[in-house]
């Protein structure tokens, strides 16, 4: 769906004819070149008297004199004025507009365009979109909006991406925006469990793989209070639209294929030592040559890596259908990442169908999508002690052993091939997201509407470890261990909004009134097992599924929140700890006879199931004043389940007023578009707190099977327990930011763009501290009496080059500097935080967070170069005089979060060629080469472990200890030339059943310009927190790389 | 009819909307039991569980009896006990170890912070069960006063200093804190309803859980420490006498019993007098080498060491710790300081043994039991060697392996850049009967016989404490002392109680916890500031009656 040029001109036909001053009647059709437009907008030049184009793009409007002019307008179209000149039908066709500025930006409950807009929004359509392999709807836009960063943590297939919206306003992990699909809020939390395996299991998944992205018609960011606001609570970290697309620009049954099929290999990779120079270090360093010698020649990450092809088909059928229009979709993709064992698996089907009733009066709307999702994930954990992950020990196996699954080393260290042959991490996510509207004109200009939304999602991940003749990673030889983790998820909305749009002189206004409840429920079951009767995974995988639902299912109730039976449950006695509804002891633990498959020695299963509400009023106001003069005020009370009395309700007001000095006589002809903006507002932030924090909860305790294959709560008896320490005053945080701005263009807007300021300050931070003892496992989720200050720049620029019918170049600039900072904090209170995980490393952390730094702020010993022996010496803070690792930690002026995102994309189009091209940057951040730590010194070579080739110049001695300190920081700014792709339209000639064929050719990740030493500077490994609740950000350890991919494509509509 | 069915549709809907609407967003009890909070902030109105609440008491404790960091390395690294070099890459965990062997710790100590929260946490459900909402039995609040009066004790012992919350107000309110004769005087109370209310010892099994004489163990432990507690400098007589009495009540139904290695097995003895189910396998694998036992579970972490001066308090060659092919001591070793095999045991020949890898061999039988020392052998009695390819050869030094001399010592020692060699290891539990198997010892008699020991020794009547060491030294084999001074207390505690939770509080006791040994920092010698550790520094901001110890 590339822009095309055929669109030269306005087709303004038939203009000629007889002036004539009589009043007439002049009907016709409002369409653009796919077809008809509903809802355009025809009004005669210099009156009130006017219309809206129907469904299908009619309009009839009396009373118009011969020689006056209308003007036909809708959003996203350049506006026309044709001369009437006494016709009587009037068919127009509306011209696409190219400019950024015309661009339509679905807002909470509405629509405008930046042009229009008072606050700080942007959208990108599927003809900006991002080209490729495209897992998910992020990196549709990713580089494409200023003070919008998106980071995929890792190049694993389906793993999560960051989307950060003007910095990070939290302290603990919730800074993702809140996503509204076809109107219907997402619930903040994961629908994809993840689930331990041998090391570590499955990352987290993208909360938006359940998309197809090529369902997307936009994509819009709403980025400040005043924007986000009529989304109250869920609004403090932005709010990312998307809309998919409807079949309403189809005039005749369309049919659109598109497939394409794409090659991933490693882009980059670390310089490792082969056999040779692996045995020459070993013999420089006195280790024993000879002991450190298996004989082979392996290079492992070459074995557990893989190029990698992958697929995509889509298929789409659009129509007119009855009095409306349909649009259905089928979607697969299959995804292989470029190290083995992992894939990503999507199946998707989509009908979006609109109808109208009563005089088209009464419009429904329907959005229905199904999904199927199957991850595969291979035996990667970035929190792997010191053992690594699948990754961490493919860089440190010993290059000369055998590439043999049956070979075992010594001294616990992990054979790569022994974990890939030995585990399996499975999961299938199952998702429907159903949305129905209807929508009634109640009168001229006043609209009632119903929403209802469903979203469920029922998810089941299961990881297996084989470990019966050859121990595995954390698993003992002689043990078969398996977790599952199903989650179910249903989320419902219902929506009812009362809008209303009339306009009074020269004053527009535009109000809305609403109320919305959504009620989010979880339940799920966690289950262990061990001692399996087959050693295959894929027949483990089922019986530790098959074992959980007999036993489950044999149990009389629902009130059961545990069961299990080990080898010392006798005969068909299964443990079940039930938590009754009513009565004095309500925690029951009894024997029960059950079915038991016999296809695992021990079973242990935890259930949870919680249900969490939002209600909601809102309202808002738009007014438009000469269209000069722009105001928009927005009010939202928000109620939560997740907060005590005193605190339920949180009220979200904002404001803000924008000036079209670009429409006053006293500007001239200089810009086409000069637009101030201002605006505040306050918003709110309540996601990933957990269930009910502020009422004290009594459950069982968890469950587990030890290395014996005893159950715990049947060894000790179960134990009850507070799930965490009560917190009545919890309430909301709230974020009070301002935003101002200035949106311009020259020359009709062939250049234009917009600068924004903007500050943001976020009080009552919640986060878990441990409550004053003696207290409750676990810590008490508070309010801090602290504060993060965001503050920054933003500034976009496009530019058209060249408009003409043979050729068209335009660029897209955007960049934008973000600085944050703690104020306000106790300064006994701190949180460790980024741990630094591997080889004695346990407790090691690289940041902390205290009063008067940013978020991610590295904290460390400083590294001061080796002493004569080769032992590693620090600066020393305390004046001891020793610089000590561990005692001289301090802030080393670095942190994580980039303070400079810039994106630039080309895009050119020549006759049937068009060319586009991306690049991204980031700048201002530093990395902790978390896996450099862990592996590439000498201490390692000596414990037979491979490093890279740039430890044999160390001066390092062997085994000088390893601590964390600035030794392994790196800065980690980064150029990316992410995207390149060239796409021909083969000409056609118009008679065959192809109504369009496209072919394209694209590559990503196609260079990156940095000087940072390890694989990939963009990075983020979720090392651990130890405890603090603090994320981490900008450690770099194992991580998955990205892959460089070339794709090919093919797009046809009959 | 469409329109019909639309206004079906539309009442429908608007019948939904009136449905949901106002919501008074309250939460369900859907898989727990929940309790609001009442006006003055508090959620407690009793355990819903009491045999629940006890029980997840009981799995706090064996948490901690399980791992060698937290309360284990509080207690047994920052003595003499033992040390943790960093060998390689291995173990530096920033700085974790080393700072513990060496004295110089701080109130970001993360042991130390994690100790204090689980241990204060088990308070705090323990009076929630005492308190008379939770309408618990006589015999449960006993358990709770037993739980509650450890959980206690520990705290004092470790900080000196014990936050008390009232269950009753509001999480948000400070705890009162508790020193000196306040805090002894308060855990005495509950040990006497603990004593009253417990039921006496039974069968083997019933000592996971606390009776009578674990209660009156503990209050033995209480008093025997309380001048340090009191900071009164002597012990009193009276609190002496109470041990004494105490004791003596224990051994009513306990007793020593010959045949030291078999105490630490699942198996029934007369000496136990609480257990708890806390694995065993950190114990025996944090010190062994990778290349020991390998087949097994768990397998060698080769962390933990002890000193060359620990391994000399017992009789024997200084240099070699070998057991012959009967298993008997081949180097002049007592029975306590144990041996290193010089092959495997043959499965037939270890009753309870396994045998996973089918080499004939008894898993684990060629490790050996108490101080390895020397090289190390394989099952058919082919030396060990480690990853490097040289003899798997214990050391008595520490540090670089050049600067290592011909007897194992090391001519400048270190606690980093160590080889994985370097170090006496110690094991007591042995993997022949299980690495991972729950059961460890907490309360054993021996600990009692030699706490009245030393309580006559403080009451000036060393005479009869000669009489009870020798009686204990008799049955372990070693020879008799002819007699007995508070050295000698010490080091026999030392030889029959290493690695059983209690070191740093003997030698607190007896003094000597600020003198220095092999790789203490020289500037901590001397200083009584380590004898408490520091509040964690988070809890001085969250409770202003907490002050920090001094010199913090």
């Amino acid at each position: 769906m590339k822009i095309t040029l055929r669109k030269g001109l306005l087709l303004f036909a038939a203009i000629l004819g007889m002036a004539s001053a009589q009043a007439q009647t002049v009907s016709g059709t409002i369409s653009d070149a796919n077809g008809p437009l509903p809802g355009a907008s025809v009004l005669v030049k210099g009156t009130t008297n006017g219309t809206q184009s129907d469904f299908d793009g009619n309009y009839s409007l009396s009373n118009v004199s011969g020689d006056a002019t209308l003007v036909v307008s809708y959003i996203g179209f350049k506006t026309a004025e044709i001369s009437v000149n006494g016709r009587s039908t009037i068919n127009v066709v509306l011209e696409e507009d190219l400019q950024a500025l015309d661009e339509v930006v679905i807002i909470g409950y509405g629509a405008t365009t930046v042009k229009d807009a008072t606050g700080a929004v942007a959208a990108v359509t599927s003809d900006d979109f991002n080209v490729g392999a495209i897992a998910s709807p992020e990196q549709l836009i990713q580089g494409k909006v200023a003070g919008v960063q998106i980071s995929s943590n890792s190049g694993e297939p389906g793993a999560g991406i960051a989307l950060n919206i003007r910095g990070s306003n939290s302290i603990r992990s919730n800074n993702n925006p809140l996503y509204v699909v076809d109107g219907v809020p997402l619930s903040g939390e994961s629908n994809v469990p993840t689930i331990g395996g041998a090391t570590g299991g499955n990352s987290a998944r993208n909360p938006l793989n359940f998309i197809n992205p090529n369902d997307i018609e936009s994509i819009s960011i709403l980025k400040d209070a005043s924007a986000t606001a009529i989304y109250g609570s869920r609004g403090a970290n932005g709010v990312v639209i998307i809309t998919t697309k409807s079949g309403k620009t189809a005039n005749e049954p369309t049919i659109e294929y598109s497939s394409s099929l794409s090659v991933s290999s490693l882009a980059n990779g670390l310089d490792l030592l082969d056999r040779d120079q692996f045995l020459a270090l070993v013999g420089n360093v006195g280790g024993d040559v000879q002991a450190a010698d298996a004989g082979a020649n392996t290079d492992w990450v070459d074995y557990i890596s893989r190029t990698a092809a992958s697929q995509n088909q889509n298929i789409s059928y659009s129509s007119k259908l009855g009095n409306g229009h349909i649009r259905a979709t089928l979607g697969y993709g299959k995804q292989f990442g470029i190290i083995k064992n992992s894939s990503f698996e999507r199946i998707t089907g989509r009908i979006n169908a609109t109808q109208r009733y009563l005089d088209d009066k009464l419009t429904l709307n329907v959005q229905a999508s199904v999904s199927r999702v199957n991850d595969e994930a291979a035996p990667l954990s970035s929190t792997a002690g010191f053992r690594g992950d699948l990754i961490g020990a493919a860089y440190s196996a010993n290059p000369t052993w055998p590439a043999d699954p049956n070979y075992l080393p010594g001294g616990s260290l992990i054979n790569p091939a022994v974990l890939l042959t030995r585990t399996q991490t499975l999961t299938n996510t199952e998702r429907a997201l159903l949305n129905a509207s209807l929508e009634y004109e109640i009168a001229d200009g006043l609209k009632a509407k119903v929403n209802a939304g469903y979203d469920e999602s029922r998810s089941l991940a299961a990881s297996v470890t084989n470990a019966s003749d050859i121990a595995v990673a954390g698993v003992n030889q002689g043990q078969t261990r398996g977790n599952m983790q199903a989650i179910e998820f249903t989320n419902r909305l219902l929506e009812a909004t009362l809008s209303y749009n009339k306009t009074f002189g020269a004053v527009n206004v535009d109000a809305l009134a609403g109320y919305s409840f959504q009620s989010f429920a979880r339940s799920g079951t966690f289950a262990t097992a061990a001692g399996f009767a087959s050693n295959d995974l894929s027949t483990m995988r089922d019986q530790l599924i098959n074992s959980t639902r007999t036993t489950r299912n044999s149990l009389q109730g629902e009130n059961f929140q545990q069961f299990g039976y080990d080898p010392s449950s006798a005969g068909s006695n299964v443990v079940v700890n039930s938590i009754l509804p009513t009565g004095d002891n309500r925690f029951i633990s009894e024997t029960v006879r059950g079915d038991k498959t016999g296809l695992v020695a021990a079973l242990a299963a935890d259930r949870f199931n919680v249900v969490d509400d939002i209600q909601s009023y809102f309202a808002r106001v738009n007014l438009t004043i000469a269209d000069k003069y722009l105001v928009t005020g927005t009010m939202r009370a928000d109620g939560s389940s997740r907060f005590g009395p005193a605190n339920q309700y949180g009220y979200f007001p904002s404001g803000a007023v924008a000036w079209k000095l670009s429409e006053e006589d006293f500007m001239g002809d200089a810009f086409s578009t000069l637009k101030l903006r201002a605006g505040a507002g306050v918003t709110g932030n309540q996601e990933g707190l957990g269930h009910a924090l502020y009422l004290r909860r009594e459950r069982f305790g968890g469950v587990g099977i030890s290395d014996n294959y005893d159950v715990n709560f049947i060894i000790n008896g179960p134990g009850v327990n507070v799930v965490s320490n009560p917190n009545p005053d919890l309430k909301w945080e709230s974020t009070i930011s301002y935003n101002a701005g200035i949106d311009f263009g020259f020359n009709d807007d062939k250049f234009s763009g917009s600068l924004d300021v903007y500050q943001s300050n976020t009080d009552d931070q919640i986060i878990g501290l441990p409550a004053a003892a003696p207290a409750f496992g676990g810590s008490i989720i508070l309010n801090l009496p602290a504060e993060i200050e965001n503050k920054g720049v933003e500034l976009a620029l496009n530019n058209i080059w060249a408009s003409t019918e043979d050729m068209t170049f335009s660029t897209a600039f955007n960049i934008s500097y973000n600085e944050n900072i703690v104020t306000g904090l106790n300064e006994n209170i701190y949180f460790e935080t980024g741990a630094v995980n591997g080889p004695g490393l346990s407790g090691a952390y690289a940041q902390r967070l205290s009063n008067n730094v940013p978020l991610f702020s590295f904290y460390m010993a400083e590294f001061t170069g080796f002493d004569s022996s080769g032992f590693p010496t620090y600066a020393d803070v305390d004046g001891n005089g020793v610089g000590d690792p561990d005692a001289d930690k301090k802030y080393v002026d670095a942190d994580a979060l980039p303070d400079v995102n810039a994106g630039l994309s080309l895009n050119m189009t020549y006759k049937n060629w068009d060319f586009s091209s991306y690049f991204t940057g980031q700048f201002g951040f530093y990395v902790y080469n978390g896996t450099a730590n862990a592996y590439f010194t000498k201490a390692n070579i000596v414990t037979s472990r491979n490093v890279t080739t740039n430890v044999f110049n160390e001066p390092e001695a062997v085994g000088s200890s390893l601590a964390v300190s600035t030794r392994f920081l790196e800065k980690g700014d980064f150029i990316r030339w992410q995207n390149a792709s060239i796409g021909y339209n083969v000409p056609l000639s118009g008679d065959g059943v192809l109504d369009n064929l496209r072919l394209s050719l694209t590559g990503q990740n196609l260079l990156l310009f940095t000087d940072y030493s390890g694989v990939d500077p963009e990075v983020s490994a979720a090392t651990g927190d130890l405890g603090s609740g603090v994320p981490t950000s900008g450690i770099d350890y194992n991580s998955f790389p990205r892959p460089r991919t070339i794709t090919f494509g093919i797009n046809a509509r009959f | 009819m469409r329109t019909n069915r639309l206004n079906l549709f539309l009442s429908l809907s608007a019948a939904a909307l009136v449905a949901v609407s106002c919501t008074d967003l309250e939460v369900t009890e859907t898989d727990s039991v929940i309790t609001p909070a009442d006006a003055n902030g508090s959620t407690f109105v009793g355990v819903a569980d009491v045999d629940g609440a006890l029980n997840a008491g009981y799995g706090t404790i064996n948490g901690l009896y399980t791992d060698q960091a937290g309360y284990y390395a509080l207690q047994e690294v920052t003595a003499d006990s033992y040390l943790i070099p960093t060998r390689g890459s291995d173990w530096g965990d920033n700085g974790l170890w080393r700072q513990l062997h060496q004295h110089e710790w701080n109130a970001t100590q993360a042991f130390v912070g994690g100790v204090w929260g689980g241990v204060n946490g088990l308070q705090l459900i323990m009076s929630e069960v005492i308190d008379p909402q939770s309408n618990a039995s006589s015999t449960q609040k006993a358990q709770a006063h037993f739980i509650r009066a450890w959980s206690m004790l520990t705290i004092l012992d470790l900080f000196g200093q014990v936050p008390v919350r009232d269950v009753t107000l509001a999480l948000a309110s400070f705890p009162e804190v508790l020193t000196g004769a306040d805090a002894v005087a308060f855990i005495a109370g509950d040990l006497d309803a603990a004593i009253s209310g417990l039921p006496a010892a039974s069968d083997f099994a019933s000592r996971e859980k606390a009776t009578k004489e674990a209660a009156q163990f503990l209050k033995a432990r209480l008093m025997l420490n309380k001048h340090i507690y009191t900071n009164a400098g002597a012990a009193d007589a009276s609190d002496m006498a109470a041990v004494i009495s105490l004791v003596d009540a224990i051994g009513g139904s306990h007793s020593l019993q010959a045949g030291y290695f078999d105490l630490f097995r699942d198996t029934a003895d007369s000496e136990t007098i609480w257990w708890v189910g806390a694995s065993v396998g950190n114990n025996i694998w944090n010190g062994m080498h990778y290349n020991q036992a390998p087949e097994m579970a768990g397998g060698g972490w080769n962390g933990f060491s002890t000193l060359a001066e620990y391994y000399d308090l017992f009789e024997g060659d200084a240099f070699s710790n070998n057991l012959d092919e009967m298993g008997m001591a081949a180097d002049g070793q007592e029975e306590r300081r144990g041996g290193v095999p010089q092959a495997g045991s043959l499965i037939g020949d270890i009753p309870g043994g396994s045998d996973g890898n089918g080499d004939g061999y008894a898993d684990g039988s060629n490790i050996g039991n108490g101080f390895l020392i020397g090289q190390q052998y394989d099952y058919d009695g082919t030396p060990l060697q480690q990853r490097q390819g040289r003899p798997l050869n214990f050391t008595r030094g520490f540090g670089q392996f050049s600067n290592l001399d011909a007897n194992g010592n090391n001519t400048s020692p270190e606690l980093i850049n160590n080889p994985e060699e370097t170090g006496i290891r110690v094991i007591k539990y042995s993997p022949v009967y299980g690495a991972f198997t729950p059961h460890k010892i907490a309360f054993r008699y021996a600990d009692a016989h030699l706490m009245k020991a030393e309580a006559l020794h403080r009451s000036g009547n060393s005479g009869q404490a000669l009489t009870l060491v020798n009686e204990l030294r008799a049955i372990r084999g070693a020879q008799a002392l002819g007699s007995i001074s508070d050295q000698d207390l010490l080091d026999e505690r030392a030889r029959e109680l290493y690695g059983e939770f209690v070191r740093r509080t003997d030698m607190i006791r007896f003094g000597q916890y600020t003198r220095g040994w092999e790789l203490k920092a020289s500037a901590s010698v001397g200083d009584t500031k380590w004898n408490k550790f520091p509040i964690p520094l988070a809890q001085l901001a969250l409770n202003p009656n907490l002050t920090q110890n001094p010199g913090y």
